[in-house]
């Protein structure tokens, strides 16, 4: 198949070879009938070889020197790296640290094993008056009847309590 | 270590192996130099960012996939700093007076130095000698960058495509109209 169009974007991969086979055919088949392209391929590897050839007309540099400076920049960075990884390491270490401090404060803190004083006050006031009912130990007992209705209905057909009782209760 | 190819050496350099690494920066330094050079225009930036590609490479060389040749990923990686270098020293142009700043739209920063009247442009016009390098200075650094990569290590299209990050026939016009300019530039200096 003959290209309608001048295929000068694909001249340079073509004279380089670097064309797919199917494009190549296809460029191959116009520059046969196509004069002006034939003139543009040439010139463009004319100018390609030149070009090859004058490479080291760019600038260059003092190679030794710009390998001894490179391997300066890269022992500077990679000591850097390294100190900044020290470091890194220093302060995890440090952190870990405080956390394992931080943790044993906390389980060995006091406030689990011993109670505090307020709290002791607080049983030790409880305690008194509870021993204050123990006191009075037989009108507490007499209460328990209060759950027999029975017995409340009759509350006025109960015994007073002994002579010896009330001073037992009083003592 | 000097017959091996750039992919097994790069795989050694991976493995830490400063033999390697002195074989692939023998190999590449003039290149890469060349490359740098054409995007930034200076003698001193090119030398420090090729250098830092070299750096990059050590660094990262256990990234390297295989997918691609060896070359074109570390073109990429020379490619790459010198846009990120142009970009880091962009703010230098907005406080100095006798800079202008560059043209709206030029994200990637690879304008041509040859339209800069800056003094970046004004030492790379210095620095040129030869007529091949002052023929070099006319076109766009993707010009350059093409050609050169076409030239220097016989990369196809496709392969430049992947150094510039842009479509194989961005990369054919690139070629294709920074040979032409040379042609015309070389022939009238003759």
């Amino acid at each position: 198949m003959k290209m309608d169009v001048h295929p000068q974007l694909a001249l340079v991969p073509y004279v380089r070879g670097q064309l797919g086979q199917d494009e190549s055919e296809e460029v191959r088949l116009h520059l046969e009938g196509c004069t002006a392209c034939r003139a543009e391929a040439a010139s463009l590897l004319a100018i390609w070889e030149e070009l090859s050839a004058r490479m080291e007309e760019l600038p260059q540099q003092e190679w030794i020197a710009y390998r001894s400076e490179l391997r300066r920049k890269l022992e500077a960075r990679q000591f850097r790296r390294r100190r900044r990884r020290i470091f890194a390491l220093m302060s995890l270490t440090a952190a870990g640290a405080a956390a394992a401090a931080m943790l044993m404060l906390v389980v060995r803190s006091p406030t689990h094993a011993v109670p505090a004083v307020e709290e002791l006050a607080l049983e030790q006031q409880l305690g008194s008056n509870d021993l204050g009912l123990l006191r009075n130990y037989p009108v507490v007992e007499r209460l328990d009847l209060l759950e027999n209705y029975d017995v409340i209905e009759h509350l006025n057909e109960l015994s007073p309590a002994s002579p010896r009782e009330q001073h037992d209760s009083r003592s | 270590m000097a017959e091996l190819p750039d992919e097994e050496l790069c795989s050694r350099v991976a493995a830490r192996d400063n033999h390697a690494f002195e074989a692939l920066v023998e190999r590449y330094q003039a290149r890469a130099y060349r490359l740098a050079y054409s995007v930034l225009g200076t003698e001193a930036d090119a030398r420090d960012v090729s250098q830092d590609a070299f750096i990059k490479l050590f660094e990262s060389a256990g990234k390297f996939g295989g997918r691609s040749l060896f070359s074109t990923w570390f073109y990429r990686i020379v490619v790459n700093l010198c846009i990120d270098h142009k970009r880091r020293h962009r703010w230098w142009s907005k406080i100095v007076p006798l800079r202008v700043s560059l043209p709206e739209g030029n994200e990637a920063g690879l304008e041509p130095v040859s339209s800069l009247p800056g003094p970046e442009a004004e030492a790379m016009r210095r620095e040129t000698a030869t007529a091949l390098a002052a023929a070099f200075v006319h076109l766009s650094p993707n010009q350059r960058v093409a050609v050169l990569l076409q030239v220097q290590d016989g990369l196809s299209s496709r392969e430049i495509a992947e150094v510039l990050s842009c479509s194989e026939s961005t990369a054919r016009v690139h070629i294709h109209r920074g040979l032409a300019a040379l042609k015309k530039l070389l022939k009238k200096d003759e």
